[in-house]
């Protein structure tokens, strides 16, 4: 009852906080400070229902049914902590909790100055305010019995949880969705800055105090966006970091918007053109973030994404479509209410060839990148189908090319000018290096055009950044940020390009102990492992220990397969061998079990039937069951012994002799039997296969092994299926987004300064 | 460049653009089917359906192919080969998404999705199993 109470507590101060603010923000500035206090009482509200939650879920309170259907009392303390937000309930609280985290730090930082805070607030607290409407229709504080009238007991504490998803027990879920969220969350200051400065009607200021904030959005998101590529790549195995579903695409699109709002700001900044571009673009980073929460969580792309969608009822299905076309209605009537005033906002004649309008065609470039994306997306939506993966590549990869070229370009462009001699100067040489380099690449096999033109395009970025870095740093430290994250770019690009495009992927069976040559290393399956997850003591995990040897050095991977009593099937993670120029990635597919004989060696009888097989005549009699009781004491224990009665006839003689299968644990052992005078043939039991009247009764299978021909194998061996693959440079990747990440925060250093 | 001529430049560029991407948005347009459509579709289609577990179903190391049979909404029989190996949740799975082609009788499979819409979801038998262990 608590946990809904300060629900709606916080629900009613966000409500009139908001109310309060937008009074404020008619001209009534005595209600100002109580705004301030509800805000403060909403804050408190919200992070008491988080602590609370998360103290429910600690002291295991199974009679919750979000804890019972989330946790059990296995997982360990980091795990346990992530089911806070692994269900969709917990994600909505966990999204609240950041807003009101942000909006902290956002309230404090529009109470100093004169920095809309009337404006930015009442619509922030509004969005708080509809964060708690879902979560007082979709509430994770729900009884078991609340949520299962009938089926339940009232009172009734199960002794344990039904667990965490297995797909989710690894260390990314720890950081990848906070990060996401706090991404997501941080959106709504932008948006609230651009609706707030159109309250206001006041259009030149506002970009530099909310600049801080977009940066600290773009960097955040672009990190937590990652890092689900991270882990759908690292322990997924879904063998690439990026697969253009909609759950990556959706938090994708606003992150493309959001940074070519940052680009046309700077424009903005710098000539005073772009006002309404800067507007529109933020507003839209924001509904962008509410449609890609209603495409995910509305269940209206069930059929389309390998990310499972649970269908969250009616309310919320109508509540996300309530939340998002009331901000949107929002950011239309403030963009129509002040139509007269923007049409009169004088946008500078600018220059073609000028590095504002070179921002503006790369923010432009970015926009087409997110609609492509957004289009694909959506499509499901319209019409029964999906969109191709392809698609996105074919269609994203000029848009890369024309990035990477403006990335480099616009920078060596002066603000406002047409004219610029030098230009053509600090083209020359960074060209010339892309030029000699990516001669370089097609001469060890980069053959495809417009590959070659996009790495050729990424290194000019990465060279005139880098010179630019090199000169900026030692002047001031901070200006280099946006240099730094350019290059974070050029370098992501290029990771991408020779870990995708150049990855080499192979099928391997690999037979117990056999070595087996791919991509110039020696594999070797050495047998398989099991191992305890302190976080999941019900399934049994096994390591399948594959050596791989190179050059005299040896390493061993483990990829992990087990079966999931959770998911009722087999689960698979991949292992990676991480080298300085490549991946080796060892997906793991299956383990086959040992078969001793051949499909030409085996032989199907029903009783009574006699059939021939080579110059032997065999006849199936009967089966010996010898001192097997039929309770089947035997049977259950796994440790028995069965046998068959053959007729068997050469060209000379008849016997009739009973092969047998030993059973011990469930594990056969095949019991050789021989006719006398005739060594050549060895005869095996293989199986029983009971099947009924209409399918002519029960068969017995049996093994004619000819010794001469057939060497003789004592003990069959498994054999370890996966998939094999080879990325090139992925560190490059990597290294690109690390880089680019710490640009973002320089940047957020520099433009914090520059306010002072 | 006069402002008109910049208008008309950029209206070039966007329609062309646009023109680009709806046709290669035409040529990656996966539809949803059943077999009998599939069959007569020369292109890659998704078949929605559930596995026919009586029937067989095999992985085989060799060409690293699952195979199994499917029904698709239609209750049309086919077997669908698939590249790669039995995929996560698929015996739990209510309802199955194929993304393939039709090839000579049997239905290729590059990707199968599986569809547990209740899987996250428990009800209330489930919680009182709970108490029985």
């Amino acid at each position: 009852m608590f946990g809904k109470l300060l629900i709606y507590l916080f629900f009613a101060t966000g409500l009139t906080s908001c109310i309060m603010y937008f009074l404020s923000h008619l001209g009534k500035e005595k209600f100002l400070k109580p705004a301030r206090f509800f805000f403060h009482a909403t804050a408190i509200a919200v992070l008491s229902t988080a602590a609370y939650f998360m103290y429910l879920i600690l002291t295991h309170q199974f009679q919750f049914a979000y804890i019972w259907e989330q946790s059990n009392t296995e997982l360990q303390l980091p795990l346990l902590m992530s089911t806070f937000y692994s269900g969709q309930e917990g994600s909505f609280l966990l999204w609240t909790t950041m807003t009101a985290i942000i909006g902290i730090f956002l309230l404090n930082y529009v109470s100093k100055g004169d920095r809309l805070e009337p404006q930015v607030m009442s619509i922030f607290t509004l969005i708080l305010t509809f964060l708690g409407l879902i979560l007082i229709l979709k509430s994770p504080f729900l009884y078991l019995w609340e949520k299962f009238p009938g089926e339940v007991e009232a009172g009734f504490i199960p002794p344990d949880g039904r667990g965490l998803n297995p797909l989710l027990q690894n260390f990314w879920i720890v950081i990848h969705p906070p990060t996401l969220f706090l991404g997501f969350s941080s959106l709504a200051a932008p948006f609230c800055f651009a609706v707030g400065t159109l309250m206001k009607n006041r259009y030149d200021d506002w970009i530099k105090f909310s600049m801080p904030w977009l940066l600290f959005s773009a960097m955040v998101l672009g990190l937590g966006i990652m890092l689900g590529g991270y882990w759908a790549y690292g322990v997924l195995g879904w063998g690439g970091y990026w697969a253009w579903d909609p759950v990556e695409n959706s938090s994708f699109i606003p992150w493309l918007v959001i940074v070519a709002a940052i680009h046309t700001m700077i424009a903005q900044k710098r000539t005073g053109g772009y006002k309404k571009t800067n507007i529109i673009l933020c507003i839209f980073s924001y509904l962008l973030v509410l449609y890609s929460t209603f495409l995910t969580r509305s269940g209206i792309l069930g059929d389309s994404s390998v990310h499972s969608f649970v269908d969250p009822g009616y309310e919320v299905y109508l509540a996300l479509i309530v939340f998002i076309s009331l901000f949107t209605l929002i950011s239309i009537a403030a963009l129509f209410y002040r139509f007269k005033e923007l049409k009169a906002l004088n946008s500078e004649p600018n220059k073609l060839v000028s590095r504002e309008s070179t921002l503006f065609i790369g923010s432009i470039t970015l926009c087409a990148a997110a609609f492509v994306i957004l289009a694909g997306t959506s499509w499901p939506i319209l019409q029964k189908g999906t969109i191709d993966a392809s698609f996105y590549n074919k269609m994203n990869l000029p848009i890369a090319i024309l990035i990477a070229i403006i990335n480099g370009m616009s920078l060596l462009l002066k603000w406002k000018s047409n004219n610029d001699k030098m230009f053509f100067k600090k083209l020359l040489f960074p060209l010339l290096l892309a030029f000699i380099v990516t001669l370089a690449l097609v001469y060890i096999g980069v053959q495809d055009f417009l590959i070659a033109l996009f790495a050729m395009a990424s290194l000019f970025a990465f060279f005139v950044n880098a010179e630019l870095v090199i000169s900026t740093f030692k002047k001031n430290k901070t200006a280099a940020g946006a240099y730094i994250a350019h290059i974070g770019l050029a370098l992501i690009f290029l990771g991408i390009i020779a870990s995708s495009k150049y990855s080499e992927e192979e099928n391997l069976s690999l037979e117990l102990n056999r070595p087996v040559n791919a991509f110039g290393y020696t594999l070797t399956y050495i047998g398989a492992t099991p191992f305890e997850d302190p976080n999941n003591k019900t399934d049994t995990k096994y390591h399948f220990n594959v050596k791989i040897e190179k050059d005299n050095k040896e390493m061993v991977l483990q990829p992990v397969m087990y079966y999931s009593e959770y998911s009722k099937g087999v689960m698979k993670n991949p292992d990676i061998a991480n080298f300085a120029t490549k991946d080796l990635y060892l997906s793991p597919m299956g383990l086959v079990e040992p078969e001793f004989f051949s499909k030409d060696e085996m032989i199907e009888l029903k009783k009574g039937e006699e059939k021939s097989l080579g110059d032997l005549s065999i006849q199936f009699n009967d089966f010996d069951f010898g001192d097997i009781d039929m309770g089947g004491h035997e049977i259950q224990s796994g440790n028995y012994t069965i046998g068959a009665i053959i007729k068997v006839k050469d060209s000379k003689y008849t016997e009739t002799i009973a092969p047998k299968i030993k059973y011990t644990d469930g594990n056969p052992e095949y019991l050789t039997a021989k006719i006398s005078g005739n060594d050549t043939y060895n005869f095996y039991f293989v199986k029983m296969q009971v099947k009924g009247e209409a399918e002519g009764g029960t068969t017995a299978t049996f093994a004619v092994v000819n010794t001469k021909t057939s060497p003789l194998k004592n003990k069959a061996e498994e054999t370890l299926v996966l998939t094999a693959s080879v990325k090139p440079f992925i560190n490059i990747l990597w290294t690109g987004t690390v880089v680019l990440v710490i640009g973002f925060f320089i940047s957020i250093i520099k433009r914090r300064k520059e306010l002072k | 460049m006069s402002k008109k001529a910049k208008t008309i430049t950029g209206i070039i560029i966007i329609v062309a653009f646009l023109l680009i991407g709806v046709m290669s948005f035409i040529d990656s347009k996966i539809e949803y089917v059943n077999f009998t459509e599939a069959k007569e579709r020369m292109r890659t289609v998704e078949v929605k359906g559930h596995w026919i577990k009586d029937k067989e179903s095999r992985f085989d190391p060799e060409t690293n192919t699952f195979t199994f049979y499917m029904k698709d909404d239609s209750s049309n029989e086919v077997k669908v080969v698939l590249d790669g190996a039995k995929p996560n949740n698929f015996d739990v799975a209510e309802a199955v998404v194929a993304k393939g082609k039709m090839k000579d009788g049997y239905f290729h499979a590059k990707e199968v999705l599986t569809k547990c819409p209740s899987k996250y979801e428990a009800d209330g038998k489930e919680v009182m199993q709970t108490k029985q262990n």
